[in-house]
């Protein structure tokens, strides 16, 4: 009996410290075979997700549609449901957080939807994101962090999203921001290396104080294509993985194996898709959106944990966008919002079947799976779904794999 | 008149019916004869041929269907004929899925573009695991594979090129027809895989130069593959006929002096690779040494490199025939150029100034260099704030142009306008010399832009078609607004900041300066100059 004791002794505390230290609600795991695999509830999860942002046709970004009494998310959910949408992707929490809980319950309660909460980490601030800004940094993590401790023990949140193309401002193309600092060094190529590492080092500071207040959700940088990651690796070790939002047409190209190399984390595609409106026709061209996007799936799939031929570091796609957003076009015009505009707002040759050199092929406008139509029922416009939806609805359910040469 | 209309009716359909008969019965003889000649090949050797003709016979209606179904009765009926219907089968599958998203037949593609892919690789997979590195048909089913994965950019990409390249070079070793390696490296090439497609035809060359083929009949070929525009071919099979005739300098140098002509940018149509015909000159100055250079070759070299943006180089050829042909017809172009390469490429403006005060000194005919040189040293007056100087160049080439030169004159008398009513420069102009003089402007050795012509060289009135290039920051969905500040001889346009290209014809002859700086939110991105010759 004396020589059972001292195992007993040590099973009674391995027990004891694995139930003071349960398993995260969502984690991310490393395979044996270096694949990753997001896990939700202790079963893996693959994200077939939107990106949602609700706009009614005749408002625009300020419309707080959290607080719609309308509830487009009821309407909308039911419908993803039937799709096979598992996750939406939201850029910012709305202001009121009655309402937001509201809208991640009703989604995860009603659709078993789950939600990815965003941050824009005050990239649209005026007049610029000044991330080298000690009091600006103060301000937008002090959003963040009271954004993650309000929610962060609703069931239907997946994880953190920070930021989203924020990575383009450090070419000073974009949002163009500096800092003393930065003003002081005469080479450009360095000006550039310095805002990436002040930006990237700013979203580790965050994802470090994310962990610390939820250590049950993933941290995600949102990153625009893989610019910069170079420099994320050195200088933000602690986020879980790469939120990527890439614009390559039918597929990603080497995306994921790229990603291994320069900041081995695994990717969640949180913007990816293609319009449905063809420029060089000028008609509405719902094939060629579902062609990209069924293509794009595809190759979602094929990097998935477990795939043998793939790069094993994708959980999946919140592809951009679940509804049209009709204020796009000319944002400042208030007339604009209630026109669904079809001139181009930017060019992509990637998006081959509209691509006429120097001209711009890329509809803002008209990127939904689902349409909006200027009639209202019960309050809300109607949702019309587009073929994209059908066909990645049929993907989902049965998506094919490849097969390899035998050694 | 019924009857007769149904007569008419008749016949119309009687004819129709024998049409499609006749056609439905020549048809079906083809398919049978082919068969029959599948059928009984007794080396697989045999198949290729009727295979090719059965595809051609299939994919003219684009009966892809049609196609898989009768290959699988094939394969049913002798199981020996496995790798070429599983290869044929995958072909088709792969066309089938080309010409759906071609053709957008949506239908069909969403409801069986799985399965076509799916039945694609299992029968490639399948007809490589039934041939050897020796069949030509295990290298286009590999040919197939990476077509497939290169399309879908997936991470099989890569394993399958790699496997391509060695099974086409372990053909290489062991079968001497090269054709096959053609095919593969003429696919590699069209889907931009240059660095393999090269490797592959230098292989393909390599095969054909060591067979034993006779030096004319090399060059033959080299010259259908050079007028076929399949440049690095044609420049393999070159190399290897050089190679065999450059023991004979008196025969060797005109061929050189030749090639060089038409692969240079000096010929104004055709295919055209200035490096190679760089690479050509090269070996003309090693087999006979400057002394073969006479001023056209001279001239011809130094073009080549100015239209190949090998500016340095070419800025000293053409002092080169300036120093050893001071009377040549080129003299003045060769001063002129010297003097754009020297300020606006090498930021030397003391040297441009110069070489184009050697031209404006002249007291030889006046050119239009003479003119244009005039010109540019009355702007970089004007610029430095010199106005007496200034004008005194302007009205210098007034009254040397006199009316001959009418879009010159029409810049100088804008320049001067505004010497006269004291107000600075033309903004886009201005913008340009700013940054292409001052000191600290932009290095002119980083440009971010570079200005196409298209044609490079044109007659006075022929429409000409200047773009830009930018190589800008990625910046995903959020599109940065550039802007295009042209400047200098525009000719017949007036390009507005939106333009990134624009259409002009000028009216006189002579070297045409252009000058872009594009501009982006974050200030000045870059500035170049574009060089035309107007003849």
């Amino acid at each position: 009996m004396r020589k059972l004791i001292l195992p007993l002794f040590f099973l009674t505390i391995t027990f004891l410290g694995l139930s003071c230290h349960p398993r995260p609600r969502v984690y991310i795991k490393k395979l044996k075979n270096n694949h990753y695999q997001l896990i939700v509830d202790s079963k893996p999860y693959i994200v077939k997700g939107v990106c949602y942002n609700p706009i009614p046709i005749g408002k625009n970004y300020d419309y707080d549609w959290w607080s719609d009494p309308a509830k487009p998310w009821l309407a909308d959910g039911k419908l993803m449901q039937g799709m096979g949408v598992n996750t939406i992707r939201v850029y910012q929490a709305g202001s009121d957080p009655q309402a937001v809980r509201k809208v991640v319950r009703d989604l995860y309660n009603l659709y078993r939807i789950r939600t990815i909460m965003g941050s824009w980490l005050g990239f649209w601030e005026y007049p610029c994101p000044l991330y080298g800004d000690r009091a600006f940094r103060e301000k937008v993590k002090k959003e963040v962090l009271e954004m993650v401790n309000l929610y962060k023990d609703e069931p239907g949140v997946l994880f953190w999203t920070l930021g989203n193309e924020n990575n383009y401002s450090c070419s000073g193309e974009v949002n163009p921001w500096s800092s003393d600092e930065i003003d002081k060094e005469p080479d450009p190529q360095k000006k550039r290396v310095m805002r990436f590492r002040t930006y990237y080092s700013f979203v580790n500071e965050l994802a470090r104080e994310i962990h610390q207040a939820d250590p049950h959700h993933p941290v995600a940088l949102g990153n625009g294509e893989l610019k910069g990651l170079e420099f994320a690796r050195e200088s933000a070790p602690d986020v879980d993985l790469i939120a990527c939002i890439i614009y390559r047409g039918k597929t990603f190209g080497n995306l994921f194996k790229s990603l291994r190399f320069s900041f081995d984390r695994p990717v969640m595609l949180a913007e990816f898709g293609a319009d449905a409106f063809n420029a060089y026709l000028k008609k509405e061209d719902q094939n060629m959106q579902a062609f990209f996007l069924e293509s794009q799936w595809r190759q979602i799939y094929g990097n998935l944990a477990g795939n043998p031929q793939g790069a094993g570091n994708c959980l999946g796609g919140t592809s951009f966008e679940w509804l049209d957003e009709w204020w796009k076009h000319n944002e400042s015009s208030a007339d604009g919002w209630s026109a669904h505009d079809t001139e181009s707002n930017w060019q992509n040759s990637s998006y081959y079947f509209d691509s006429k050199e120097g001209t711009k092929n890329m509809n803002e406008e008209w990127f939904g799976i689902v349409s909006l139509s200027p009639e209202t029922e019960n309050g809300l416009h109607k949702r019309v779904p587009r073929k994209a939806y059908y066909v990645i609805r049929e993907f989902w359910k049965n998506p094919v794999l490849k097969s390899k040469i035998k050694k | 008149m019924n009857l007769k209309f149904l007569i008419l009716i008749c016949n119309f359909t009687f004819c129709t019916l024998n049409f499609a008969f006749t056609c439905f019965a020549q048809d079906n003889d083809q398919l049978v004869s082919l068969s029959k000649r599948i059928i009984e090949a007794d080396s697989s050797a045999g198949l290729y041929a009727p295979f090719e003709e059965l595809k051609e016979f299939y994919f003219r209606d684009n009966r892809y269907n049609d196609f898989v179904n009768f290959l699988k009765s094939l394969g049913a009926k002798k199981k020996a004929l496995a790798p070429f219907t599983q290869y044929y089968i995958a072909l088709s599958r792969y066309t089938q899925l080309r010409y759906l998203e071609e053709k957008q037949g949506w239908d069909e593609y969403f409801a069986q573009g799985n399965a076509y892919r799916g039945e694609l690789t299992a029968q490639a997979i399948a007809a490589v695991e039934l041939t050897t590195s020796a069949d030509a048909l295990n290298l286009y089913a590999r040919l197939l594979l990476w077509q497939l994965h290169h399309d879908q950019q997936d991470n099989f990409a890569d394993e399958s090129l790699l496997a391509l390249m060695r099974a086409a070079e372990e053909y290489a070793k062991v079968n001497p027809d090269a054709a096959p390696i053609k095919a593969v490296a003429d696919k590699l090439s069209s889907c931009a895989a240059r660095e393999n497609s090269s490797r592959l035809y230098k292989l393909y060359s390599e095969k054909l130069v060591s067979s034993g083929i006779k030096g004319e009949l090399l060059n033959a070929i080299a010259a259908d593959f050079f007028r076929e525009g399949n440049l690095e071919l044609a420049e393999n099979l070159y190399d290897g006929y050089l190679a065999r005739i450059a023991g004979d300098k008196d025969k060797a140098i005109p061929v050189l002096i030749d090639l060089a002509r038409s692969f240079s940018y000096y010929i104004d149509e055709g295919p055209k690779d200035p490096f190679y015909a760089e690479k050509l000159f090269k070996k003309i100055e090693a087999l006979g040494g400057k002394q073969v250079f006479d001023q056209e070759l001279i001239y011809l070299r130094a073009f080549n490199l100015e239209k190949s943006k090998e500016y340095k180089q070419a800025r000293e050829l053409y002092g080169e025939l300036a120093r050893a042909y001071p009377d040549s017809a080129h003299y003045p172009e060769a001063i002129f150029k010297s003097g754009l390469i020297s300020v606006y490429i090498l930021g030397d403006i003391k040297e441009a100034r110069a070489y184009f005060a050697r031209l404006a000194g002249s007291e030889k005919e006046i050119t239009p260099q003479a003119v244009a040189a005039l010109y540019q040293l009355g702007l970089f007056s004007q610029w430095e704030n010199d106005r007496a100087q200034a004008r005194k160049y302007f009205n210098l080439l007034l009254e040397k142009a006199k009316e001959g030169y009418p879009e010159t004159i029409a810049l100088t008398r804008q320049r001067l306008q505004e010497i006269e009513g004291g107000v600075p420069l033309e903004y886009n102009l201005r913008v340009f010399l700013d940054l292409a003089l001052a000191p600290g402007g932009a290095p002119a050795k980083e440009h971010k832009i570079d200005i196409s012509a298209s044609p490079f060289r044109a007659v006075k009135g022929a429409r000409l078609e200047i773009g830009s290039n930018v190589y800008s920051a990625q910046t995903g969905c959020m599109q940065v607004e550039l802007e295009y500040l042209w400047s200098g001889d525009l000719g017949s346009a007036t390009p507005s900041p939106g333009q990134s290209s624009f259409y002009t014809s000028y009216n006189e002859n002579g070297t045409k300066v252009i000058g872009l700086v594009v501009v982006s939110p974050a200030g000045f991105l870059d500035r170049n100059i574009g060089i035309i010759d107007i003849r």
